[in-house]
């Protein structure tokens, strides 16, 4: 039970005493406690120094001990810079949004935690559902009205698509007619080991359900709208957890029924499912990268494209699929680092639109060249750790029997990079006629610090892969019946 | 009787596509609500416990008291004209929903053929997906479309105690409880919105494009 305390029932805690706490500075120190606390848990249970006992409906294995390191990391990090960020305000009424913000970060932590450690279909919709809720409020931040627009959207579209969810997970329970699993709830583990008895018929229109369902918090093409315009109007760290760990966690719920399907008849068809939900956000992302004049909204793109590599790789399978659990982690990572300078830029120069930002590097030159070299590492140049995962995908890709989707991903992948680059350096370097630029120095901030050592992350992980790390992707591996 | 009450859903739904009042879409609420309740108390009857209560009380709590109530608060506080603002004829919808339950029940029919499912409730909860989906895309307030998807949860509901569904009582409460504090933030979102963008319908959300 302590390791549930920590984990779970802490950060609801926390939540409560940020209720009764007015102070957003005394809220900000339990909640970076709790945050730290979350995170060397979560590091000790992914090393395997600590073996959890969890209660009824909660367990670890390889994949919730992958993703939950990724949750912990993530929300770590955006803590760490919120108080900094709320400090300076950006629009008049974004002040009334401070009042529940680490509330409703502590209530996000608690219920993402809760859905990544649950093994039971229900647990983790409730857990899912709980995120949604958490975080539509955080969206709504700055109190104007395209953030009011864009938390409407998400809630309500979000909400539609998490019911889709519950469907197919109604049908699971169908498919389990007859069987052996009758009668015995919806654990993902027991699916796991009788799923060759499941009903065809019903096991697919799960899939499907559930897939479709999800898709709206993953942000897979073409359920994607209401994710985009959340992540680009919502606070820079929120667009950050939301990109690096939201995302994510219901991938996982993906994740879990595709590991149900695959020793069925259904696996061909889910990994078929899975490519084409991949390359369509592969494309969305390339269509709108050429007329995007938003930058945040262009990371959002960027977001959409990178899960649609990761879905891609787990729907391919083998090395890709590999590949597909190292990105995940790579992109987490990165995602927070493109988000924060984002926001930098956003907090100086108030607006979104590419056409007001001008010389960055010479009025920002910190946020400058870190969103610069942030932006070569997503664009997976080495020595950082996307460029490698990306290779492991390509690569799986090219050994697979369908090496043509490697030549579609790249020609899409490149016109990404350059539109993408072609807006950022506009930014970077673009001078407006007329403009004299004064040269300031841009205060060292915390925003700074974590940006740099996150991308020294980014580097050292790939370069010194550790053992722990591979060993736990190829548990996952072997979890989904990947033979490498 | 669960058949009984199943058919009686449908019927709200037939209400719901030709009704053009707000407060219809209220009644029709509590209505459904009620009839889950009834489902959900019925299999008790004979083996009563005060333990198997809990789930089907907190049911009526929820959707036959606080939410619509809730609702009712909203279009009052905030003055929304009674009318709802169809996109279509009414008489167009009332085909529509025809049509998709004469699919859904056909197929379930088809269905129930490789499956042990109960075809009258099994069919009804799905024809009130689909019918909260047409909602949300045929109508134009904001506070219908929540309506909409109050349907829509309603019709998984009884889709649920179709497939004999075995999610344990915990869980159950919680998509409750996840139901009412999302039917909550809508309802605040509905306030901001009229407040902020002076509308109360879908037209005033177009400011998000690319």
């Amino acid at each position: 039970m302590f390791e549930f305390s920590i984990l779970i029932f802490i950060p609801l805690l926390s939540a409560v005493v940020c209720y009764f706490i007015t102070n957003i500075r005394l809220q900000f120190s339990v909640t970076l406690f709790v945050s730290a606390l979350h995170l060397i848990f979560s590091l000790m249970i992914f090393i395997g120094w600590y073996q959890p006992e969890l209660p009824f409906y909660f367990s670890t294995d390889s994949l919730s001990k992958l993703f939950l390191p990724v949750l912990s990391n993530v929300y770590f990090w955006v803590v760490l810079v919120s108080f900094s960020y709320l400090k300076k305000q950006t629009t008049a009424n974004s002040e009334e949004g401070k009042k529940y913000y680490f509330l409703l970060l502590n209530f996000y932590l608690f219920a993402n935690t809760a859905a990544i450690l649950s093994n039971h279909f229900g647990m983790y919709w409730v857990a899912v559902e709980g995120t949604t809720l958490s975080v539509a409020p955080l969206i709504y931040y700055y109190r104007n009205e395209e953030a009011l627009e864009a938390m409407w959207k998400y809630l309500f579209l979000v909400s539609i698509g998490i019911a889709f969810a519950f469907i197919g997970i109604l049908f699971l329970t169908l498919s389990a007619n007859g069987t052996l699993l009758e009668g015995k709830q919806l654990f993902f583990p027991e699916f796991v080991k009788h799923a060759s008895e499941l009903n065809p018929v019903w096991l697919k229109a799960s899939f499907i359900f559930i897939f479709v369902g999800l898709s709206t918090k993953i942000g897979i093409a073409p359920m994607h709208s209401a994710d985009v315009d959340a992540t680009s109007n919502s606070p820079s760290p929120i667009a950050a957890l939301m990109s690096g760990s939201l995302r994510v966690t219901a991938l996982l719920g993906v994740m879990r029924i595709f590991q149900i399907v695959q020793p069925t008849s259904t696996y061909q068809f889910a990994k078929t499912i899975l490519i084409i939900g991949g390359l369509l956000s592969l494309f969305v992302a390339f269509v709108f990268m050429f007329k995007v004049n938003n930058y945040k909204r262009m990371l959002a793109y960027s977001s959409i494209e990178h899960l649609g590599i990761i879905t891609l790789g787990i729907g391919i399978g083998g090395l890709a699929f590999v590949g597909a659990m190292y990105h995940v982690i790579y992109n987490s990572l990165n995602k927070i680092v493109l988000f924060f300078t984002a926001g930098n830029i956003h907090r100086k120069y108030k607006t979104r639109e590419v056409e007001g930002v001008s010389s960055v590097l010479n009025i920002l030159p910190w946020s400058g060249w870190l969103i610069m070299i942030s932006f070569l590492s997503i664009s997976a140049i080495p020595p950082f750790g996307i460029f490698f995962s990306e290779l492991m995908i390509f690569e799986g890709i090219l050994f697979s029997n369908k090496p043509w989707i490697l030549a579609v991903t790249m020609f899409l992948l490149l016109f990404i990079f350059i539109n993408m680059g072609k807006t950022l350096f506009q930014m970077l370097y673009k001078k407006n006629e007329g403009e004299i630029i004064l040269i300031k120095k841009e205060r060292f901030e915390i925003i700074h610090f974590a940006t740099i050592v996150l991308l020294m992350l980014l580097i050292a992980i790939a370069v010194i892969s550790p053992n722990i790390l591979h060993d736990n992707i190829v548990n996952i591996s072997k979890d989904f019946g990947i033979k490498l | 009787m669960q058949n009984v009450l199943s058919i009686l859903f449908c019927l709200s739904l037939f209400y719901l596509s030709v009704t053009s009042r707000v407060k219809a879409y209220v009644t029709i609420l509590r209505f459904q609500g009620l009839l889950l309740t009834v489902l959900l108390v019925f299999p008790f009857i004979h083996h009563f416990s005060i333990f198997a209560l809990i789930l089907p009380a907190t049911l009526f709590i929820v959707k036959v008291i606080v939410i619509p109530r809730y609702i009712n608060k909203i279009i009052l506080d905030l003055d929304i004209k009674r009318v709802i603002e169809p996109t279509i004829q009414p008489f167009t919808f009332l085909l529509l929903v025809i049509f998709s339950m004469v699919v859904v029940f056909v197929a379930s029919n088809i269905l129930s053929k490789s499956a042990d499912i109960e075809t009258i409730p099994f069919a009804s909860g799905f024809t009130a997906i689909v019918v909260g989906i047409f909602v949300i895309i045929f109508r134009k307030k904001l506070i219908i479309h929540v309506a909409g998807f109050l349907v829509l949860e309603n019709g998984i509901f009884l889709f649920g105690t179709a497939v004999a569904s075995e999610l344990p009582m915990m869980i159950e409460l919680g998509t409750l409880l996840d139901i009412f504090v999302v039917v909550f933030l809508m309802g605040i979102a509905i306030n901001k919105i009229s407040s902020t963008l002076a509308g109360f319908d879908v037209t005033v959300l177009g400011r998000l494009k690319d």
